[in-house]
């Protein structure tokens, strides 16, 4: 008997180990390294596949999607949305860990598997610290729309996208955002791109695969992402098939001058922190203390405030940025003791109007004067007087309404103060570089928000390559020509934006930049289509 | 599958018959073998997490295993039973809309565990120790834990890449209640019904993003088998 529970027992426990024994299945590797381009987690997670219908009837339920779908055409791809983290770097050359979205081409359509291009992306301002231009699935995520716009644009027509959502955003615990950094911008749009190279390897669809030609290009603070990128990918050797810069602020020391000269553009009480901030973190030059640049009722806390988790309407119902008045009312003078500097200042520093500006330039400008104000009189007064001693020459001509000729748009010689001085050194004048591809710059000489002199600038800098062809720059206020392949988007958006003009009145302006976004993407995509 | 157990069962039920008939005399032990029919019963949360839309949750299919007991008289009525069930291959499906974008949700096998689930169980037999036919009750304590999780290729679809699955270990009340009949001296056979308590939390981690439900089992189980007293 004792020999049967004996064999009893050893069966039993047999039974046992050959059930514990098992496994669980795998997730994905993650990276043991981390350096500049190193995916974290291979393969990445798919956030959302949908077919080219599914994408078309989601894209035709919302808002603003049967117009996306006209303007973009009907998907002819679907689209696998993956989200991926990645190493790259700081201003401060610290490892950081950052995030993005890989979106990849699906179906067995022609345009939408094999050997395909990638367009490197680079997104436009956003203050949502939560920002994840991979997120498809969550229409509540501030990215959701800007994601929907570059899948229907690029990835729904055989584009594989690559769109980092920048350090600063999502996961990145670097405290706050490089903006207007481009070394530091195209840093993490080219390791962002080395990531997703790898991330496309291990993907749901092993049979799309990438071409080997590479677009860049991006909107607003991504226009400018991306003509950085552009510079440094040049600089580093590799070679971009085109690109596509769109309504960034390019010429970034005339653009701050415009401003501070009264020319207040739209966003500019968001705009002012982000810069501030970033150049304070990576030169440390801009202020000895907040109260420096910012007012008293503002300069508490506003270098840690962007990006933030609380909503841009939040952070203005809580006094924390004023909506608009990015300046006094009561304009502050200047007092150098140079009579004709302080007499031209004086004119700059007033609240804009005629006749150094027309009515509607006067009605936008004058929007960013109020009380209480965010940047202090003083610390005004001396930009502007160091704008009219040290220059920069393109900003003058265009004060001045001479023509920009490639002669007379350098930046200033030098500079007095931290932020200028920045801003000079991130202007994309600076460097001695010009494009080695084709380029085309698209904006909108209404833009209220990015002026479009910031593509005028970088033309007139470039003049022998847009006479050779090799710069392009689109006006989408221009002038419709016939036989121009963009003179439709020209007339679709400025019928767009009569319609608004005519629903909203003058302060549909507002939207204008936003307005014309899905249009230069467009733009952005039928030009990538001519370099092939 | 669960026919070769239910096979494998009875052929272990006739050989074990078999062998017993040429033993000498009964005695506290028991040994039993048979057949588990388990209806899990299983009532989940909906999946939560980062980027899981809404409604997403899933059903637990019911399955057929092999039972092994070993039971030990304590006195003429009490019994102390330890139950095992070959660990099933137990498969769950998606349960919620038809597709999460464009990939099939509504009815896939997502994922597949094996569970060892040992229930101990103190019961009372009724009736007299001589009687062919006694009714038995029992309470008791399930221990599961849950083996071999795989996610599948579905289910990894549904998740967006390659996922594990972590279902930690649930102890829980357990009861069952039964009827013996004697064949011989030595041989019974035995119908009975149980159910227990099993709560476990599923974590699934796809590339770093961890996805949860909290599921609750009362797994209710049919046992036909056959003992052999010793």
């Amino acid at each position: 008997m004792l020999r049967k529970i004996g064999v009893l027992g050893v069966a039993v426990a047999a039974l046992g180990l050959a059930a514990c024994g098992g496994t669980n299945s795998p997730t994905a590797k993650v990276a043991t390294s981390n350096q500049r381009g190193i995916l974290v987690d291979n393969p990445p997670l798919r956030i959302a596949s949908v077919n080219a219908s599914d994408f078309a009837a989601q894209l035709g339920a919302t808002a603003s999607g049967p117009q996306l779908l006209q303007l973009a055409g009907t998907p002819a791809c679907g689209v696998d949305f993956y989200y991926f983290k990645y190493w790259t770097v700081g201003p401060d050359n610290s490892a950081q860990e950052a995030s993005g979205a890989l979106m990849v081409p699906t179906g067995s359509a022609a345009p939408c598997t094999g050997p395909r291009p990638i367009v490197l992306y680079a997104h436009g301002t956003t203050t949502d610290s939560a920002y994840n231009i991979a997120n498809i699935s969550d229409t509540t995520n501030s990215a959701n729309s800007e994601s929907a716009l570059i899948a229907a644009v690029f990835a729904a027509q055989g584009y594989i996208v690559v769109a980092p959502n920048y350090l600063g955003y999502d996961i990145s615990t670097l405290g706050y955002h490089p903006y207007l950094d481009g070394a530091a911008n195209a840093a993490d749009m080219m390791d962002a791109l080395t990531a997703a190279r790898t991330a496309l390897l291990s993907s749901f669809t092993p049979n799309t695969s990438d071409s080997g030609k590479l677009y860049v290009t991006g909107y607003s603070e991504g226009g400018y992402v991306a003509m950085a990128t552009v510079k440094a990918m040049q600089a580093a050797g590799e070679t971009v098939t085109a690109s596509a810069p769109s309504s960034g602020p390019y010429a970034l020391e005339a653009f701050g001058d415009a401003i501070f000269f009264g020319q207040v553009n739209i966003g500019s009480t968001v705009f002012s922190p982000l810069t501030s901030t970033s150049y304070q973190k990576a030169y440390g030059n801009v202020y000895s203390q907040t109260s420096d640049l910012y007012s008293s009722t503002y300069a508490s806390g506003i270098d840690t405030l962007l990006p933030s988790a609380t909503s841009l309407a939040g952070l203005f119902q809580s006094g924390k940025l004023p909506q608009t008045a990015l300046f006094d009312s009561t304009t502050p003078t200047s007092s150098t003791g140079n009579t004709a500097l302080d007499a031209q200042a004086n004119l700059l520093l007033a609240v804009p109007a005629s006749p150094l500006y027309t009515a509607s330039q006067a009605a936008l400008f004058d929007s960013g004067f109020g009380n209480p104000y965010l940047v202090s009189n003083t610390y005004r007064v001396g930009y502007v007087d160091d704008a009219l001693i040290n220059a920069d020459q393109a900003e003058m001509a265009i004060l001045n309404h001479r023509m920009l000729t490639s002669a007379d748009v350098g930046l200033a010689a030098t500079s007095m103060l931290g932020l200028r001085k920045d801003l000079a050194l991130n202007d994309m004048r600076s460097g001695g570089w010009f494009p080695m591809e084709p380029m085309l710059m698209c904006g909108a000489d209404q833009d209220p928000t990015v002026f479009f002199q910031n593509a005028q600038i970088m033309a007139a800098l470039w003049a022998p390559y847009v006479q050779g062809g090799l710069v392009s720059v689109l006006d989408l206020n221009g002038a419709p020509q016939a036989g121009n392949p963009f003179a439709p988007l020209q007339v679709a958006l400025q019928q767009e934006e009569a319609q608004l003009l005519a629903a909203n009145g003058a302060t549909a302006v507002a939207s204008f930049h936003a307005t014309e976004a899905p249009f230069c993407l467009v733009a952005a995509r039928g030009f990538f289509a001519q370099v092939p | 599958m669960q026919k070769k157990i239910v096979t494998l069962a009875v052929g272990a039920a006739l050989a074990l018959a078999a062998t017993g008939a040429f033993a000498d005399q009964a005695g506290p032990n028991d040994v039993r073998l048979g057949v588990y029919l388990v209806h899990y019963d299983a009532k989940a949360d909906d999946i939560s997490g980062p980027y899981v839309p809404p409604g997403l949750n899933a059903h637990v299919n019911d399955v057929q295993t092999l039972y092994i007991a070993y039971v030990r008289s304590l006195s003429p009525h009490f019994d102390v039973e330890v139950a095992f069930g070959y660990p099933p291959l137990t498969k769950s499906e998606g349960r919620g809309p038809a597709t999460v974008g464009s990939v099939p949700y509504n009815g896939q096998v997502i994922s597949t565990v094996r569970w060892v689930a040992p229930t101990l169980l103190l019961e009372y037999v009724f009736g007299a120790p001589s009687s062919r036919l006694r009714p038995y009750v029992g309470v008791g304590v399930n221990y599961t834990k849950f083996v071999n999780r795989r996610s599948t290729p579905a289910g990894n679809a549904a998740s967006g890449g390659p996922t594990s699955i972590s279902l930690p270990a649930s102890v829980g009340p357990a009861a069952t209640a039964g009827l013996s009949y004697e064949i011989t001296d030595r041989w019974h056979v035995y119908a009975s019904y149980s159910v227990a308590q099993v709560n476990s939390k599923l974590e699934a981690n796809t590339a770093g993003i961890i996805r949860t439900s909290e599921i609750h089992f009362w797994p209710n189980t049919l046992v036909i088998s056959a003992g052999y007293s010793f």
